[in-house]
C-alpha cells in the first residue's frame, strides 16, 4: 500500500468512525394532557390482576412504567402461587406486544381480508345474532376456552337470550381420566386440589405437576415444601412412567415401565397394601372390589406386565407402605398410553386404600379447570356445526385447529359450515384463518375480569395499562350485540361489579377498591386451607371401578409407541409464538425454537442415528420428519414430542418453526371418560439421512468430572461432618467465602477486595431448582435481553444471563441435575485482569461490573470465565414494535459490539438503596430481590449480603451442602451451591 | 467568537492574495509591488475562486455557531419562558416539575396543569390558545428535549433535590433564561461534583445499570 493509499483510507475510515459515533437521542419530551393520578414518572405503578395463560389462575402483580407494563410477577397474598410465576406466566406480557397482534377485526370476503373498523363489526354481530335468533332455537353456538366464573355466567346468559345451548368449554388438556376416576370413587366429577405438602411419599404415574398439570406453580411450591430435609430423613419422590418428564427428573427415582403398563404397577400395590392390612376402614363394596381386582396382580405378574424388577417393585412398596401419609398422583396432562383413566382410577383407589379418609384431597379448593367440557362435546360441537346447520358460531380463546388431532377434519367443517364463523381472536391463528370474521378482543391483561383458579376463590383481572388496539372487552362486545342481555348491565364491568358487589360491607365503593387492590378475595380460601377434610361420601357401586380395572390391558407388544407430552414452554401451543418461550431451550433436551424427537439411545444406535439426524414417524394419523434426539429417560419402545409449535398460521415467532406432533395423533376418543389420546401405538420410524443441526444451548450432558452440579446422599449428608484438613487441589478445595476472611497468603497474590457495607451473593439450593426454567423467563423480561433467534442459539450466540443447566450423571443417564448458572461476581474474577479498557469492574460492594460503554469487544473476559455466563452482541437485536415498550427503562439496551452479563439486578438493588437511604437507614436483609430469586416457585434461590452477619445468605452458607462450582479454580464465587440431596429407596 | 472566526478568515485570505501575488515570497510585496499587482491580475479566475471559497466558508461558520437559537435555545411547540416563571413571578421548580423530589424523573406538567392557572391569567394570549388546542385535542405536547443524558446513565433527581443540591447547580440559571440552550451532558461534569462531594463513585452503584 502506498502512502497516498493509506492517509485516503485514514481518512475514511476517522469519518466513518466519527459519524457512527453520533448518538441519535430521543428528540422530543413529551407532556401529558392530563396526568393519571397513579402514575410518577420514573416510579412503578402495580396492578394486582391474574394469569390467564393456563385455566391454574396464578396472582399476579404487573409492573407499570409511564403507561406500559415491563414486568409481571406473582401477587405475594395470592393463595395459589404466593408471589411466584412460572415461565409462561412471565412471558405473558409477551402477548399484549405481540408485533403481529391484529389491531382491527378482519372481514373475509371472496377469500380474502379486509380490515374493517370496531364499530362494523360489532353491527355485523349485532345483526347476524339477531337473524339467528329470529330463525328458531340453538342457532347460535359458542366455544371458548376457560372462564371465570363471572364470564361463564355472561356466556350463559347470552345464549340463553338466543335462544341457543350451552356453550362449550374447550380445554386441549381438560383432565378427562382423572374427573372420571374421580366421579366413580366420589361420585364427582371433581378436580380437588392435593394438599402435597402434607404428604411424605409422592408416587407419581405420569402427572407433570412442575409443568402444566392442574396447577403447577402451586404444586411446586408444594412440592418443595414437602421434600425439604428435615432430621435425617426428606418426603421420597418416585416417578413411574415410559417417558421421563421434568417432573419425573426431579423425582429420587425414576422407574420406567413398558408404555401402558403404569395401571399394573398401582393394582400390584393395591394388592400388597390390602396384604398388609390397609385399607381396612374402606366401605364394603369398594374394599371388597379393590381386593378383587388387584388379586391377579401378584408382584411377578407386575414384573411381567411392566418390565420392572421384582426387588424394585418390593422396595416400592415397602417405601410406600412405611411412609406415614402418602400420596398417589395418576397419570399426566398429556397421558401417554391409552389407560390414563384407568391408571387415575387406580391411583385414587390406592390413595383410599392407603387413606380411607383422604385427608391430603381438598374437596373445598377444587381446580376451576374441571369446568371444561369433555374432549367429545367438543367433536361433537364441531360435528353439529356442519350436520345442524346454525347460522353464527363463536370461537373465543380456543385453536382447535391446531390442538385437535387433523382426524377430526376441523378445517373442513370449519369451511363446510353454513354458519357465519366469528372468531374472537388477537391473533391470525389456524383457526382464525377459517373465520369468517376476526373480532380481535381485549387480552386479560387489559380487561376488568374475574377469574378464580379454585373453588371460593375471587380473584381480579383489571387492566394494567392502557390498550395498545380499540379492541374491547370481549364482555362488552356480547352485551352491546344483545342489548345486555337481559342482565341489566350496560357494560361488563358492571355487570362484574353488580355480581361480586359485597352487600355486608359498610362501603360498597370502598370494599371494591381494596378487592381490586388486593387482587382479590382471599381471607376465605385461606381459612379453607385449614378447613376439616371434606370427602365425598365413597358410593357403594364400585362396579364401575371393578370393571374397568378387571379389564386393564397392559400387553406390551413391542411395537413403538409415539406420545405427544405437553409442553412446559408452549401449554398447548398457544404459547409458541412468544419469543422468550421458544429462545429458553427446552429444559430437558436444552435445544430452542425447534421440536426434537426424543428416542432412545438404543435405538439410535440401532437405526445408526446421530443427535440432529431426521427420521420420519409414521403413525395411520400421519407423518412428520424431526431431528432426532437421544434421551435416555425414555422406554427403548418409544419416540417422545412436546406439543405447542409447527404452527402454519399464528405470529411471526410461531409460524413455520417447529412441529406439531399433534398431527400424528388418531382421532379416537377414551372409551368412558371421552377424552383424547395423546399417543398412538402403532408409529413406525424411518431414518430420512439428512441432518439438522439442532438448536440447543448446553456445551455437554455430562459434567466430564469438573464438580460443577454436585449431589450428596442423604445417608451422608449427616455423617461425619466435613474434613478439616484442606488442601488445594480439586477433591479437597476449602469453601471460600468472597469476602476478606476468603485471603489465604498461600494461595493469592492479591489481597481479597475490601468492600463497603455490603457484599452480595446468592446461595442456589439445588436440592429445591426443580429446572423450570421461570427464573430465566424473568431475567429475559427484566434485563432487556436480546432474543436471537434458531441460526443465531446453532452459532452459540444466545444471550441469557441466567440459564439453568442440565447435567446427566454420566454411569445412570435417567439421573439428572439441574443447576442455575448466572454471573457468580467472583471476588477474584477471571474476567477482571484480562480486559485490556477495565471494562469488567469489581464494585465496592463485591458486585462484577459490566461497563458497556468502555467495552471494546475484545471478548478476552468471555474466554476467560470458567462460568460461560458472559455475552457478546454479535448483532444489534431487534424489537419490533410495540415489543420495544415493553423494554425496562431503568437497564441499558445493549448495542452491538458489547459483552454483557447478569448484574445481581443491579436496577433493584438501587432501588432498595434508594429506599433505604431516604429512611436514613442500611438495606435490609430480603430487600433486594432479583427477578429471579422473586419468581422462582420453590425459593431455591435466596439474594443477599456478606457483610450482614445475620442474613440469611450467611445462614444458608454454613449449610454442609454449601459448595462452589468449580471453586478449586480459586475463582471464590459469591453464589453459593447448596449440593442436591439424593436417596434410593 | 464571531469577531474571532472573522479576523482569521481575513487574515488567512490576505495571506493568501500576498502569497500567490509574491509567488512564495512575501517580501517582494515590498520590493516589486506593481510586478505583484501584475502577477494577481493575471491570477484572478483562481483568485476569485479562492475569495468565494472563504466567504462560502465564513457563511456556514456564521450559521453554524451564531444563529440565535445558539445562544438561547431552540424554539418550543408554545412559546413559554422559564426567566417569567422562575424568575420574575418566582414559581418553585417542583411546582412544575413535582417528581424531582420523589422519582427518577422529574416530571413534565401536564397541559391541564397549565391550565390551572392560563384559565384565568392571560386566559386570551395566542399561546394559551395553543395550550387550549392541545388540551381538546387530547395530544400530547411535543416539547423539545434540551438537556441530554447518554441512555446508559440512570440519573436519579431525588437522591440530588434530597441532598440540597440545587436545580441549577446542574440545569444552568434557567430563571434566566427565556428559551433554555440546554446541555449535553459529560461524564466528567458528574464525576467532578461527585468527587467534591464525596459522593458515590462506584459504577454501577451511582449512576450506570
Amino acid at each position: 500500500m502506498d502512502r497516498r493509499t493509506f492517509l485516503k483510507l485514514a481518512g475514511t475510515g476517522s469519518i466513518a468512525f466519527a459519524s457512527g459515533c453520533t448518538a441519535n437521542p430521543e428528540k422530543t419530551l413529551y407532556s401529558l394532557v392530563n396526568a393519571p393520578d397513579d402514575m410518577v414518572t420514573g416510579q412503578p405503578a402495580w396492578y394486582a390482576s391474574t394469569c390467564r395463560e393456563c385455566p391454574a389462575g396464578c396472582g399476579i402483580i404487573a409492573k407499570n412504567r409511564e403507561g406500559r407494563a415491563v414486568k409481571l410477577e406473582g401477587n405475594p397474598s395470592h393463595p395459589i402461587n404466593r408471589g411466584k410465576l412460572c415461565i409462561r406466566g412471565q412471558a405473558a406480557l409477551q402477548d399484549v406486544y405481540d408485533p403481529d397482534r391484529l389491531k382491527t377485526p378482519l372481514l373475509k370476503q371472496n377469500n380474502r381480508w379486509e380490515e374493517i373498523s370496531y364499530i362494523r363489526a360489532a353491527a355485523i354481530l349485532k345483526s347476524r345474532i339477531r337473524t339467528a335468533q329470529q330463525k328458531g332455537p340453538d342457532r347460535v353456538r359458542l366455544i371458548s376456552g376457560v372462564a371465570g366464573e363471572t364470564l361463564a355466567s355472561l356466556f350463559s346468559a347470552c345464549m340463553g337470550y338466543w335462544n341457543a345451548g350451552k356453550p362449550v368449554w374447550y380445554e386441549p388438556y381438560a383432565f378427562e381420566s382423572l374427573k372420571q376416576a374421580h366421579k366413580d370413587i366420589f361420585g364427582q366429577p371433581a378436580l380437588p386440589s392435593y394438599r402435597m405438602e402434607k404428604a411424605d411419599f409422592l408416587l407419581g404415574c405420569g402427572a407433570d405437576f412442575l409443568e402444566t398439570w392442574l396447577s403447577p406453580v402451586e404444586y411446586a411450591r408444594k412440592f418443595a415444601h414437602m421434600r425439604r430435609p428435615g432430621q435425617g430423613r426428606k418426603a421420597v419422590f418416585i416417578s413411574i412412567g415410559p417417558f421421563q418428564s421434568l417432573t419425573a427428573a426431579n423425582a429420587d427415582q425414576w422407574i420406567s415401565c413398558n408404555p401402558g403398563s403404569e395401571t399394573a404397577v398401582l393394582l400390584g400395590l393395591i394388592r400388597t397394601a390390602l396384604e398388609r392390612g390397609k385399607g381396612t376402614r374402606l366401605p364394603e363394596p369398594l374394599s371388597g372390589k379393590a381386593r378383587e381386582v388387584s388379586r391377579p396382580y401378584t408382584q411377578s405378574k407386575v414384573s411381567e406386565l411392566t418390565g420392572i424388577s421384582t426387588e424394585q417393585l418390593t422396595r416400592l412398596a415397602e417405601a410406600m407402605l412405611r411412609a406415614e401419609s402418602p400420596l398417589i398422583l395418576g397419570s399426566a396432562t398429556a397421558h401417554i398410553g391409552e389407560a390414563a383413566y384407568e391408571t387415575d382410577l387406580a391411583a385414587t383407589l390406592l390413595n383410599l386404600v392407603l387413606d380411607p379418609d383422604a385427608s391430603l384431597f381438598d374437596f373445598n379448593r377444587r381446580h376451576r379447570v374441571e369446568s371444561a367440557n369433555p374432549r367429545q362435546d367438543t367433536v361433537a360441537f364441531f360435528n353439529t356445526i356442519v350436520t345442524d346447520s346454525p347460522d353464527l358460531v363463536l370461537i373465543h380463546q380456543a385453536n382447535p385447529v391446531f390442538t385437535l388431532p387433523p382426524g377430526h377434519n376441523i378445517t373442513e367443517k370449519l369451511a363446510e359450515t353454513p354458519a357465519f364463523v366469528i372468531s374472537f381472536s388477537n391473533a391470525m391463528d389456524e383457526t382464525a384463518a377459517m373465520a369468517d370474521l376476526i373480532f380481535p378482543t381485549a387480552l386479560g391483561l387489559e380487561t376488568w375480569d374475574e377469574y378464580g383458579g379454585t373453588t371460593g376463590l375471587v380473584s381480579m383481572l383489571q387492566p394494567v395499562m392502557g390498550s395498545l388496539t380499540q379492541a374491547p372487552a370481549i364482555g362488552d362486545v356480547l352485551l352491546a350485540a344483545t342489548d345486555g342481555a337481559g342482565t341489566g348491565a350496560a357494560t361488563y364491568k358492571d355487570y362484574l361489579i353488580s355480581r361480586l358487589h359485597d352487600a355486608s360491607a359498610t362501603d360498597p365503593a370502598a370494599a371494591w377498591v381494596s378487592l381490586i387492590q388486593q387482587g382479590g378475595r382471599f381471607s376465605q380460601t385461606e381459612a379453607a386451607g385449614t378447613a376439616p377434610v371434606v370427602t365425598p361420601p365413597i358410593p357403594s357401586a364400585a362396579n364401575h371401578v371393578a370393571d374397568a380395572l378387571s379389564a386393564v390391558k397392559t400387553v406390551h407388544d413391542g411395537k413403538i409407541s409415539f406420545a405427544a407430552v405437553s409442553s412446559l414452554r408452549f401449554w398447548d401451543g398457544r404459547g409458541a409464538n412468544k419469543p422468550w418461550l421458544n429462545e429458553i431451550p427446552d429444559p430437558l433436551t436444552k435445544v430452542a425454537w425447534q421440536t426434537p424427537v426424543l428416542i432412545h439411545p438404543e435405538r439410535m444406535e440401532e437405526m445408526h442415528l446421530m443427535p440432529g439426524d431426521r427420521i420420519t414417524i409414521r403413525t395411520a394419523a400421519g407423518e412428520l420428519t424431526a431431528p432426532a434426539y437421544d434421551y435416555a429417560g425414555l422406554h427403548p419402545d418409544m419416540a417422545v414430542m412436546a406439543i405447542g409449535q409447527g404452527h402454519d398460521a399464528y405470529g411471526r415467532y410461531a409460524r413455520g418453526m417447529g412441529l406439531n406432533p399433534i398431527t400424528l395423533l388418531a382421532p379416537a376418543l377414551a372409551a368412558v371418560s371421552g377424552g383424547p389420546r395423546f399417543g398412538v401405538n402403532d408409529a413406525t420410524l424411518t431414518a430420512n439421512g439428512r441432518n439438522q443441526i439442532l438448536a440447543h444451548t448446553d456445551g455437554s450432558r455430562i459434567q466430564h468430572g469438573r464438580k460443577i452440579a454436585l449431589s450428596v446422599d442423604l445417608k451422608d449428608l449427616h455423617g461425619e461432618p466435613h474434613a478439616e484438613k484442606h488442601g488445594l487441589t480439586m477433591h479437597d478445595f476449602p469453601l471460600t467465602l468472597p469476602t476478606e476472611e476468603g485471603y489465604d497468603p498461600k494461595r493469592d497474590m492479591y489481597k481479597s477486595h475490601s468492600h463497603d457495607t455490603y457484599r452480595w451473593g446468592m446461595v442456589v439450593d439445588l436440592d429445591r431448582c426443580i429446572g423450570c426454567e421461570a427464573c430465566a423467563a424473568a431475567c429475559y423480561a427484566e434485563n432487556n435481553i436480546g432474543v436471537v433467534g434458531e441460526t443465531q442459539i446453532i452459532k452459540g450466540r444466545e444471550m441469557a444471563w441466567l440459564r439453568v443447566e442440565r447435567y446427566h450423571d454420566p454411569d445412570r443417564p435417567e439421573k439428572i441435575i439441574f443447576l442455575p448458572m448466572m454471573c457468580q461476581h467472583c471476588d477474584n474474577a477471571p474476567c477482571e485482569p484480562v480486559c485490556p479498557v477495565y471494562a469488567p469492574h469489581h464494585s465496592r460492594e463485591g458486585l462484577n461490573n459490566q461497563i458497556y460503554n468502555r467495552c471494546i469487544g475484545t471478548r478476552f473476559c468471555a474466554q476467560n470465565c470458567p462460568y460461560k455466563v458472559r455475552r457478546f452482541n454479535w448483532l444489534e437485536w431487534k424489537w419490533p414494535a410495540p415489543a420495544n415498550l415493553q423494554l425496562n427503562p431503568n437497564v441499558t439496551v445493549r448495542g452491538k459490539g458489547v459483552m454483557e452479563k447478569c448484574s445481581f439486578c443491579i436496577q433493584r438493588i438501587k432501588d432498595a438503596r434508594n429506599v433505604a437511604k431516604n429512611e436514613n437507614r442500611d438495606i435490609r436483609d430480603g430487600e433486594v430481590v432479583p427477578a429471579c430469586v422473586q419468581t422462582c416457585p420453590t425459593g431455591a434461590l435466596t439474594f443477599g449480603s456478606y457483610m450482614d452477619k445475620s442474613s440469611r445468605l450467611n445462614k444458608l452458607v454454613r449449610d454442609p451442602r454449601a459448595y462452589q462450582v468449580m471453586g478449586y479454580i480459586n475463582t471464590k464465587p459469591a453464589v453459593i451451591y447448596l449440593k442436591k440431596i439424593t436417596q434410593i429407596i | 467568537m464571531e469577531i474571532i472566526i472573522a479576523s482569521l478568515s481575513l487574515a488567512t485570505l490576505a495571506c493568501i492574495v500576498i502569497l500567490i501575488g509574491t509567488r512564495g515570497k512575501p517580501v517582494r510585496f515590498f520590493t516589486a509591488t506593481r510586478d505583484v499587482l501584475e502577477t494577481l491580475k493575471l491570477n484572478k479566475g483562481p483568485l476569485f475562486s479562492t475569495f468565494l471559497i472563504v466567504v462560502l466558508v465564513l457563511f456556514f461558520l456564521f450559521y453554524f455557531y451564531t444563529p440565535p437559537a445558539a445562544q438561547i435555545g431552540p424554539a418550543q411547540p408554545i412559546a413559554f419562558s422559564h426567566r417569567l416563571h422562575a424568575g420574575v413571578k418566582n414559581i418553585q421548580c417542583q411546582f412544575c416539575h413535582p417528581y424531582a423530589g420523589q422519582s427518577i424523573h422529574p416530571g413534565l406538567p401536564p397541559v391541564e396543569k397549565c391550565l390551572y392557572c392560563h384559565n384565568y391569567i392571560i386566559a386570551g394570549h395566542p399561546e394559551i390558545q395553543k395550550e387550549h388546542d392541545y388540551y381538546n385535542t387530547n395530544t400530547p405536547t411535543p416539547w423539545r428535549k434540551v438537556y441530554y443524558l447518554p441512555e446508559h446513565v440512570l440519573f436519579n433527581h431525588e437522591r440530588h433535590i434530597r441532598k440540597d443540591i440545587a436545580c441549577q447547580a446542574c440545569h444552568g440559571p434557567v430563571e434566566t433564561m427565556d428559551r433554555l440552550q440546554g446541555e449535553r451532558f459529560k461524564m466528567g461534569f458528574c464525576v467532578e461534583c461527585h468527587q467534591q462531594n464525596n459522593a458515590n463513585l462506584g459504577c454501577w452503584i451511582a449512576c450506570h445499570s
